[in-house]
């Protein structure tokens, strides 16, 4: 995508295409939300106000179709090939965003608990997001959109882990 | 000395290898009610009612209603006061402190001795006319609700009105079962007023009162007059207005009162501040007794701070823009879950630079001097300083355009102009530097701060890169720890040390952010 390197190693592991389905979807929504407020002011706000209403009559509306282009048909793509995930022998490590992107890595000895959510949207597309939580307010990483088996095991299997190698230094 | 109900008076000696089984639950000094009628502590809460109810009721407004409402307030006030602490009591157990209390719903709270995490003992102005202390036990939130969210206010026992050596037991005792030495217990039921801890007293830090003249220049104290200013004007608002002195004086030049005002303004705020300065940190002391640092400090309420010095994780050396001028610095512990963080880290509330350094230094390894950060951060630094700027005058370059109205661009030029110094200024305090066994990393201009933390501390890593960052070729990395502020942050580093930094500066698992192409660990899924 870009042709500087990371700064730091890619996560292994991507997520289900289900994911992009649900992107497009979220999008969709706030596509519908932004269409609303949009006609509203077209509609109530009259044309001959004056000042630079004239010039956000049109504005406003070609900005609105723009970001829709982008978040329906390009953002859901871009964000799966950036959005990975890998859980490793000593930590979990997650890459999300789309154009800033932010690495985390958590080591498992450190790991306080860990949550699975399902959210409405994410339930309908049977994916699920696992939280992990550490005693740092900022050290949280979240693994959005796994297949909700998937997520289960590793929620399971992390939980189990720091239990046995929890250390006290936190 | 002891309060009624206490087990233990003093010079009771206690047979040795015999504990006080089970032990009795202790009460506070009745003098508490006092203090408490006084202040309206218990009664504050009957406010939301009282008020409407009178306003019901409706009151004449003569002179003797006046009064019977003051002595009604009394009583209900001593009433409450009285009650609440009939019903208050608590235990320092030999597994865990309890906290008994409520006037009609009994509420229990028990914190096991192994999460207590330091404890405060306070005197605020009547407290001490009447010879008592507050003790605040901090105790670590519970198991997975302390998960990323810090501890809380709630997760602290309050023990009000004890007398000054019952607290000073207290302490002693708490703290000493909590690090698991066996039954003490001479120790433990000696309600001697002698301080019962043996342990020598090393000083770290004592407060000098010339470093009082460094408050104007910092922007906490700074707050201190302004608030009480704004308080005074409400006053004056609320005085009618024919007990206002009349200042019409002799007309004078607008410029010349211009002028006086501001320099009025400036010796108030300065004045404030070091009155701030002074109540708060009086004869501040640090010193190191066994495992923890205590700090004691305050000219109205003196307040004892206790930190366990296995907890702390690393310092923070705070020294905004006005403190550089004069080489002033604050110094703040990075302690684990420490409810409050901001106010009990305090290690050194102000003083010169150098001794903040050397108290740092003494706390944790310097991790050497800071490495710079690359030019194209300083251009970051320099571009972004300059964007609000260069916004306003885009703004008035169109009003000039469109109105004729001139002020706002000279101001967005202007604004846009002081960009460059501001932005060089902030690229001059990037850093960030590893040792043995900590490192360092500095932010900020305005208010600078430079973290130091053991390398033990990092529970985990977040490397961010922007689109425009990873265009110039750098990243900023957070270093999560679980003290202080939760995340330090070592911004706009050249992205290709950030993975060499995080290696450097956490322990072996942060290998698994080397670019190094490696073959995933498939087998722990």
């Amino acid at each position: 995508m870009t042709v500087a390197p990371a700064p730091v190693r890619e996560p292994a592991w991507s997520l289900p295409r289900t994911a992009i389905g649900l992107w497009v979807t979220e999008s969709l929504i706030g596509v519908v939300i932004t269409a609303l407020v949009v006609g509203a002011l077209l509609i109530w706000v009259p044309a001959d106000l004056g000042g630079p209403v004239p010039f956000l009559r049109w504005a406003v509306p070609v900005v609105a179709v723009l970001d829709a282009l982008i978040a329906v048909f390009v953002r859901p793509w871009l964000k799966h090939r950036v959005y990975r995930w890998e859980v490793t022998q000593d930590a979990v490590y997650t890459r999300t965003g789309w154009l800033s992107q932010t690495w985390t890595l958590v080591p498992v000895s450190r790991i306080q608990t860990v949550d699975v959510t399902r959210g409405f949207l994410q339930q309908l597309f049977g994916l699920a997001t696992v939280a992990v939580f550490t005693a740092s307010s900022q050290g949280t990483v979240r693994i959005w959109h796994l297949e909700h088996g998937v997520a289960q095991r590793v929620a399971d299997d992390l939980a189990a882990r720091a239990e046995r190698t929890r250390d006290q230094a936190t | 000395m002891s309060a009624p109900g206490e087990p233990t008076g003093p010079g009771e000696v206690p047979v040795p290898g015999q504990t006080f089984w089970p032990p009795q639950p202790r009460r506070t000094s009745p003098r508490i009610v006092l203090v408490d009628t006084a202040t309206f502590r218990q009664a504050r809460q009957l406010v939301p009612i009282a008020v409407p109810a009178l306003a019901g009721i409706g009151l004449g407004g003569g002179r003797w209603t006046v009064v019977a409402l003051v002595v009604a307030i009394t009583l209900v006030s001593l009433a409450t006061a009285a009650l609440a602490w009939w019903r208050f009591s608590y235990l320092d157990g030999p597994a865990a402190v309890v906290v008994t209390r409520g006037l009609v719903s009994r509420s229990t709270r028990t914190v096991p001795n192994d999460r207590i995490r330091g404890i405060e003992i306070e005197a605020p102005p009547m407290h001490r006319l009447l010879g008592l202390v507050r003790v605040r036990i901090d105790a670590a939130a519970g198991g997975s609700s302390s998960a990323g969210r810090g501890a809380g206010k709630d997760e602290e026992l309050l023990i009000d009105g004890v007398p000054r050596a019952e607290g000073e037991r207290l302490r002693t005792a708490v703290l000493t079962k909590r690090s698991r030495v066996p039954v003490p217990t001479a120790d433990d039921v000696d309600g001697a007023p002698a301080r019962p801890d043996p342990e020598p007293e090393e000083e770290f830090a004592r407060f000098d009162n010339r470093w009082l003249l460094y408050a104007p220049l910092v922007g906490g104290y700074l707050a201190v007059p302004v608030a009480a200013v704004g308080a005074l004007s409400r006053i004056v608002d609320e005085v009618p207005d024919r007990l206002l002195p009349d200042v019409d004086g002799p007309a004078l030049d607008p410029s010349v009162v211009a002028v006086l005002a501001v320099v009025v303004a400036l010796v108030v705020l300065a004045a404030g501040a070091v009155i701030g300065a002074a109540v708060v940190n009086w004869r501040f002391r640090l010193v190191r007794r066994g495992g923890s640092l205590i700090a004691v400090r305050g000219l109205l309420t003196r307040r004892h701070t206790e930190l366990e010095i296995d907890r702390i994780r690393g310092v923070a050396v705070a020294d905004g823009a006005g403190m550089r001028l004069v080489g002033a610095a604050r110094l703040n512990g990075l302690v684990t879950g420490l409810g409050d963080a901001q106010r009990r880290g305090q290690l050194l509330p102000l003083g010169p630079r150098a001794q903040a350094e050397a108290l740092s230094r003494r706390l944790v390894d310097d991790p050497g001097p800071l490495t710079p950060h690359p030019a194209s951060a300083r251009r970051r630094r320099i571009a972004r300083a300059m964007a609000a700027g260069l916004l306003v005058t885009v703004a008035g370059a169109v009003l000039t355009v469109t109105s004729g109205w001139w002020p706002l661009l000279v101001t967005g030029v202007v604004l846009t102009v002081l960009g460059v110094p501001l932005g060089l200024g902030r690229y001059a305090s990037l850093g960030h530097a590893t040792g043995r066994r900590s490192f360092a990393v500095r932010v900020g201009w305005l208010v600078r701060e430079r973290a130091v933390l053991e390398r033990r501390a990092v529970v985990g890593w977040e490397v961010k890169q922007s689109w425009a960052q990873r265009r110039a070729g750098l990243a900023s990395v957070v270093a999560c720890v679980g003290a202080g502020r939760g995340g330090y942050i070592a911004m706009d580093m050249a992205a290709d040390d950030v993975a060499a930094f995080a290696v450097a500066a956490s322990e072996p698992w942060a290998e698994q952010l080397l670019p190094v192409p490696r073959e995933p660990d498939r087998a722990m899924r």
